[in-house]
């Protein structure tokens, strides 16, 4: 190979990052929107209000499947947090035999407020949607997504890596963002994003691999076990299942049973809990910590007897390898951040968005100037030209879209969860065929006014439709509301800007070349 | 720029695979230990290894470093499972 190491490594890091450059920044754009998964959804159901109390809750939930599952094989209950105030049910009914497995989750779930009514809102898939999107995809088998986006993420760890070894004066130009000068600008952009937040986009990639792991990598299981299942079994015990003793037995107070789990974690939360055979002689509760209280995303459990209410001995999963892989997904995750670090997550992730779409916009920017003839580039140059129009803008305007048909579409439209998802790929292949039709400079400032006029229209059209919004939550403290909007308002800002800027630097360039010499700290051919 | 390409993505993600599974099972833990320590290497082997190939300086080299120690540890790893067993 001609040129020397940095070279080598700036090709590396160009095509690698062009690659998958699209795909990285719809999963990056949707991960930085789950760290508030909880948060959207309840956005995403402004009717439900309220505030949650976990030990009225519990109380509530037995009850209700008490009566409405008396009999049923195990109930699955999570209670209430700081971040989401209902509880949510899920029972599996009694096995009868010769009888198919019934499906339908519809029937045997229910989400209760902290008084036990059972709670109706719009159907949405909120913020999880976002969530599952960000590994799970969508259009698409769950197991090619992950395959296609573990490749992606193979390449970002490679991009970041390489990138560091390309980019020489990485701390001198991270004081040096200058706008207005075309090329420069945008290679500042890249770099400023990239180095602002260099730990997080390595910790975020690596973490990310790792959640992704038994699929992308199963040789390390594979080398040790012909049963995989056996390493699972190893791994996670489990205690062994108690068999139906046909003796009704009422379920022992579950009250005392949290309290005494509680203690024994130094007073953490609860998250979760679930009862096996309950009314059964046999029945087991198992509480589980919940996730907020640790970076690791496995928490503890404790198991009580459900007829008497003492606690059973659990195996329990340990090992500092296991530890570790826990940690670096909880670390992905977040799940343990409070709001100052959830925050920082969020920005982080922002930045990480803009340090890939930035990178994507260098490309061609850095071409454009050595195209043969720039008036009729050629193909490959167009093709990346449009998608980086249609997902740069075309993306986060598609999900602009996503919250405001939330709150268009009726409330009980028929598939209405299912609409919503759709706008978003409707406006992201929209923004495809527009930028295919129009002047790729057009196409850029409209299609980066178009998302700005979206985020602005989400308040405007929440005020519309809901009591709720960030005007009244200011007097009623209604937090999320506030929160909410600001963040529409600010992302509505920024695409502005970025239109603005577009209009201002493509208009002022000059067709010279840089003065300044691409290759000194830059990616060459 | 091809060859490097196949030599930095399949055939380095065979290379890594069957170093992690070497690692999984030669690791001094417990066996679910040593095989979760080396899938969270496994990363980081691939992504030094994809470096590696593109910052060596001969193709050739780079090529026959590859394929020996693709072929050496991957007989290795077949002679580890052979007469080791699995669980």
């Amino acid at each position: 190979m001609k040129g020397g190491l940095r070279q080598s490594m700036a090709w590396l890091h160009t095509w690698t990052g062009l690659l998958f450059g699209w795909l990285l920044f719809a999963v990056f754009l949707t991960g930085t929107c789950a760290f508030f998964q909880e948060e959207i959804t309840r956005w995403m159901q402004p009717e439900l209000t309220g505030t949650a109390d976990p030990s009225q809750a519990v109380q509530s939930a037995v009850h209700f499947l008490e009566g409405k599952a008396p009999d049923a094989e195990s109930w699955f209950i999570t209670l209430p947090s700081a971040r989401n105030m209902q509880t949510s049910l899920f029972w599996r009914p009694k096995r009868v035999e010769g009888e198919p497995r019934r499906r339908n989750r519809g029937e045997t779930s229910a989400t209760l407020d902290s008084a036990g009514n059972t709670v109706e809102a719009r159907e949405t898939r909120g913020g999880f949607f976002l969530y599952r999107f960000h590994f799970d995809l969508h259009y698409m088998p769950v197991r090619w997504a992950r395959d296609l986006v573990s490749i992606a993420s193979m390449f970002m760890l490679i991009a970041i890596l390489t990138g560091v070894v390309t980019h020489k004066k990485i701390f001198v130009d991270f004081f040096m963002l200058r706008f207005g000068k075309g090329q420069r600008s945008w290679l500042d952009a890249h770099n400023v994003t990239a180095v602002f937040a260099l730990p997080f986009y390595l910790m975020i990639t690596y973490t990310g691999l790792v959640t992704l792991a038994t699929q992308n990598m199963p040789w390390g299981i594979a080398a040790n076990y012909a049963d995989t299942s056996k390493f699972f079994a190893e791994v996670f015990p489990e205690r062994e299942r108690q068999e139906r003793s046909d003796e009704r037995v009422p379920l022992a107070p579950i009250g005392p049973m949290l309290e005494q789990a509680s203690r024994h974690w130094d007073g953490a939360a609860i998250g979760y809990l679930s009862v096996t055979l309950p009314g059964d002689r046999n029945a087991t509760v198992t509480v589980t910590r919940a996730l907020s209280s640790s970076v690791n995303t496995r928490a503890p459990t404790m198991a009580f007897n459900g007829a008497t209410g003492r606690p059973l001995t659990l195996p329990a999963a340990t090992g500092g390898a296991l530890a570790t892989q826990g940690v670096m997904v909880g670390l992905h995750a977040g799940r343990f951040a409070d709001w100052g670090l959830r925050w920082l997550y969020f920005l982080s992730g922002v930045g990480g968005t803009i340090m890939v779409g930035s990178g994507l916009v260098l490309w061609t920017v850095k071409r454009r100037a050595k195209l043969p003839d720039p008036a009729r580039p050629h193909f490959g140059f167009r093709l990346v030209e449009r998608l980086n129009v249609a997902t740069i803008a075309g993306f986060p305007a598609g999900i602009a879209a996503y919250f405001l048909t939330n709150r268009l579409l009726p409330p009980h439209m028929a598939g209405r969860a299912e609409w919503e998802i759709h706008s978003i790929f409707i406006l992201w292949g929209g923004m495809l065929l527009y930028a295919i039709v129009r002047p790729t400079r057009r196409a850029w400032i409209e299609g980066l006014m178009l998302a700005a006029l979206l985020y602005l229209a989400v308040p405007l059209v929440n005020a519309l439709t809901v009591p709720r919004n960030g005007l009244v939550g200011l007097f009623t403290g209604d937090w999320l509301f506030v929160a909410f909007d600001l963040t529409m308002l600010a992302t509505a800002a920024g695409f502005a800007w970025a239109a603005h800027r577009m209009t201002r630097a493509k208009a002022t360039q000059p067709p010279r070349r840089l003065a300044r010499q691409p290759a000194e700290l830059s990616p060459a051919e | 720029m091809i060859g490097r390409t196949i030599a930095a993505v399949p055939v380095n993600y065979a290379l890594s695979s069957i170093a992690t599974a070497l690692l999984a099972r030669h690791l001094p833990m417990r066996p679910s230990e040593a095989s979760i320590t080396a899938t969270l290497l496994s990363y980081l082997i691939f992504a030094v290894l994809a470096m590696m190939i593109f910052a060596a300086r001969s193709t050739r080299r780079m090529w026959l470093w590859l394929g020996s120690a693709t072929v050496g540890l991957g007989l290795l790893l077949w002679l580890s499972i052979h007469f080791g067993g699995r669980l």
